[in-house]
């Protein structure tokens, strides 16, 4: 027995090593990634100015084109993030700020996502290859659950979040494959789809009083003398609940309801999300609206 | 529970350091052990089916013993179809009773009859299919006085209950497992090193190839009327290494897990996809239920000894209902029937056992002929298997028409942002890895058994597909 037991610690001792050499290498890989997405873009950069950053889930980086700030003259980039939740949106940019980027004004799409303030798995653990490099980083995700075993637990967070963390990911960013996630300046257009979902039931859905990250982004921009800008984007005519905005405009009366900014149909790839077309109709309107000289 | 989940990983070595520290003295007090410990893991799936398990043990224990006892022919019949009726009523109560019901009145209503069958909404007890053939076999060899009834009822309801085979099999024989059960099991190291060994290749079968090959085999098969020829014909190889890589690793673990308490469990797979043809691949493959049915079903029917429509009956029923076994739907009866049009030919030609030796290859034109049997064998298997997983026979020849009347056989990106080829390399990396250890029980014993350990263990927690997390296929059989 003490031969047997002696044999599964040493298989133990392998697990062990196997997992601080992976998470050693995996980081390593990550630490030297730039043009994969959004996230370690930043993480990886150095100080840059922006006159303009756009934050926020899907709504944002379909809704706001980046080509039709910079024609304006302000330097912009959409770091909006498909699936996105303002958990996310918000260590976004303390990594800036922590990172020493200049930046003029934070265009922050609030609607939809302040209903709630957990973290979107997806898009969250994009962050967590670098918790060990990143002091910012490991103070966000401290209130979060599972926290302990993402954090002490080596390579735990690469198999916990594999499909977007694992070995296929790691591998694409090692040899260097590059992703459209960069192109446009951040912003992703889109067509206009024959089976898009054009019907939307938000009835349920309300806004917390009080989003922590929301506040939390509000509470940076303020710290750092940047122009906070937070608007509600549009969505198409058949949604149900659209008295959602109201009570986002009563909970929070400094977001900007842009919800019937563009409404037909025609302008929605689906029922949150506007095609290019309806993008360009709708930044226009943000521009003229904020950014006339 | 799982074998491949945390909560297991916490109760195998509870019940390992309990069963040689604590209750190491007797064989009862081992047998009392495991026992308690098999209901506790079947209780964590739905502790309600507990009490039909326990049924069924008794219920075979019982029979058993007044088969035994009994003074007259009449009495053993008597008790012996009691046990049969009982046992297959549940099965068919529980697994069959909607697929008939459903089935005749769609039949009815073809007919110009109309017909609203009452169906019974009631899940499948997990293991029902391979608890119920343990007490069957047990039964069935009383009866015909090949082992005596099991008088102690711990030590037989550890042998139907056990739990690495309670709920998946392989199905055990009570004249392979009673009598180990019926002494003290010793420790021995080496033993339980080997089952270590079948652990970890188990888990690289289920969670690196098995679950890796279900995310693209999904993706194909679930939108397979708008992917193309090279994608479809894929999607049947992915499908052809998820359910081997599922049920033969979860065999290997349940094999595994058992040396660790010094009892040896029959071998369920032998390599089948090395097999040169559909009649040794039946050989390698499920061995313990191929070998059931040949058993209870085919030798009693007859066998091969009749003349040549008795061959051909005996051949097509036990085929179809070892499809039938697998799952109440037409696909499995089908899948059963094609693999016995191509064993029939091998049976009728009396070629059935002509490829029993080891595989050898060397230069030579007989190695080219190996290897294009074990290729051709292997794409009937494939066929085979698009019936298996399709959801209806109709998809499953859809499917099929599909890969011959799209002829793209470009790569294509699949709805799961993943390209088609994506996993070809780690599935030659595991053949090559089976092939070169096929005389061997896994690939991790040997020469520099704990570098191969290294990689396997690499490749579980590295290549191993954990979010999208699945069953093993065979829970619901």
């Amino acid at each position: 027995m003490k031969k047997f037991l002696l044999y599964i610690a040493k298989v133990f001792v392998i697990i062990v090593l196997c997992a601080v050499l992976l998470d050693g290498l995996y980081t390593y890989v990550y630490m030297k990634s730039q043009n994969r997405g959004k996230v370690e873009n930043v993480i990886n950069s150095k100080a840059q100015n922006f006159d303009v950053i756009i934050l926020g889930s899907s709504r944002a980086n379909n809704h706001f084109v980046s080509q039709m700030f910079e024609d304006k003259g302000l330097k912009t980039f959409n770091y909006g993030m498909s699936g996105g939740h303002l958990f996310e949106a918000s260590l976004m940019l303390k990594l800036m700020i922590e990172r020493n980027y200049k930046i003029k004004n934070v265009i922050l799409e609030a609607d939809l996502n302040l209903s709630n303030d957990r973290e979107a798995e997806g898009i969250a653990s994009l962050f967590l290859p670098y918790i060990h490099n990143s002091q910012v980083i490991k103070d966000h995700f401290e209130s979060q659950k599972n926290f302990k075993e993402l954090y002490y637990i080596p390579f735990y967070r690469f198999i916990k979040y594999e499909t977007k963390i694992g070995v296929r990911e790691t591998f694409f960013t090692a040899i260097g494959k590059k992703t459209n996630a960069l192109d446009n300046l951040g912003f992703y257009p889109l067509e206009k789809h024959k089976n898009g979902n054009m019907k939307n039931n938000i009835v349920n859905l309300n806004p917390l009083p009080h989003n922590k990250y929301y506040e939390e982004i509000k509470t940076i921009c303020k710290e750092n003398n940047i122009n906070f800008i937070a608007v509600m984007t549009p969505m198409c005519e058949n949604v149900i609940g659209m008295n959602y905005f109201d009570k986002v405009q009563k909970a929070y009366p400094e977001i900007h309801n842009y919800e019937n900014a563009v409404v037909e149909n025609k302008y929605f790839s689906s029922c949150g999300h506007m095609t290019s077309d309806g993008a360009k109709k709708f930044t226009a309107r943000i521009l003229n609206d904020f950014f006339k000289k | 529970m799982f074998f491949n989940s945390l909560a297991f990983a916490i109760f195998l070595p509870i019940v390992f350091f309990l069963y040689w520290f604590v209750f190491n003295k007797t064989k009862s007090t081992q047998n009392a052990l495991l026992i308690i410990a098999s209901y506790y893991f079947y209780s964590c799936w739905d502790w309600r089916f507990l009490f039909l398990l326990v049924f069924s043990t008794f219920l075979d224990y019982y029979t058993g013993i007044q088969i035994e006892n009994s003074d007259s022919d009449k009495k053993r019949k008597f008790w012996f179809w009691l046990s049969i009726i009982v046992n297959l009523g549940f099965l068919g109560i529980f697994k069959y009773y909607n697929f008939f019901a459903a089935s005749f009145a769609e039949m009815f209503t073809s007919l110009g009859f109309k017909a609203s069958p009452i169906l019974i909404e009631v899940i499948l007890p997990v293991g029902i299919s391979f608890y119920t053939f343990h007490g069957l076999s047990y039964v069935i060899d009383i009866y015909y006085k090949r082992i005596k009834a099991e008088h102690n009822f711990v030590d037989y309801s550890l042998f139907v209950s056990y739990f690495p085979l309670l709920v998946a099999g392989p199905i055990e024989r009570a004249t392979h497992l009673l009598p180990q059960v019926k002494i003290k099991r010793e420790f021995n190291a080496e033993t339980a090193k080997e089952g270590v060994y079948q652990i970890v290749w188990g888990l690289v079968k289920k969670v690196v190839i098995a679950d890796t090959c279900a995310v693209y085999a999904n993706a194909i098969f679930d939108n397979y009327s708008s992917v193309n020829s090279l994608s479809l014909v894929l999607g049947a190889v992915y499908f052809a290494f998820q359910i081997y890589g599922d049920f033969s690793g979860y065999s290997d673990i349940a094999l595994g897990v058992s040396k660790l308490f010094g009892l040896d469990l029959l071998r369920n797979f032998n390599y089948p996809y090395f097999s040169r043809d559909i009649a040794e691949f039946w050989r390698r493959w499920h061995i313990s239920l191929s070998s059931w049915f040949r058993d209870y079903l085919y030798i009693p029917l007859g066998g091969s000894k009749g003349g040549l429509w008795m061959k051909i009956r005996n051949t097509f029923i036990i085929f179809i209902v070892s499809g039938f076994w697998h799952g109440a739907n037409w696909t499995y009866i089908v899948w059963g029937f094609i693999n016995a049009v191509y064993f029939l030919p091998l049976l009728l030609s009396d070629s059935n056992r002509n490829n029993i030796d080891a595989i050898v290859l060397k230069w030579n034109l007989d190695s080219v002929k190996v290897l294009f049997s074990i290729l051709t064998t292997f794409l009937l298997t494939c066929i085979a298997w698009v019936f298996f997983r399709a959801r209806t026979i109709s998809d499953a020849f859809l499917y099929l028409k599909r890969i011959i009347t799209n002829r793209d056989f470009g790569l294509q990106y699949l709805d799961n942002e993943r390209y088609n080829y994506e996993i070809i390399l780690m599935i030659a990396v595991f053949v090559l890895v089976e092939w070169y250890n096929r005389t061997k029980v896994e690939p991790l014993s040997g020469k520099r058994s704990l570098l191969k350990m290294a990689l396997a263990i690499t490749a579980v927690i590295a290549f191993g597909t954990y979010s999208d997390y699945k069953e093993f296929i065979y829970f619901q059989f």
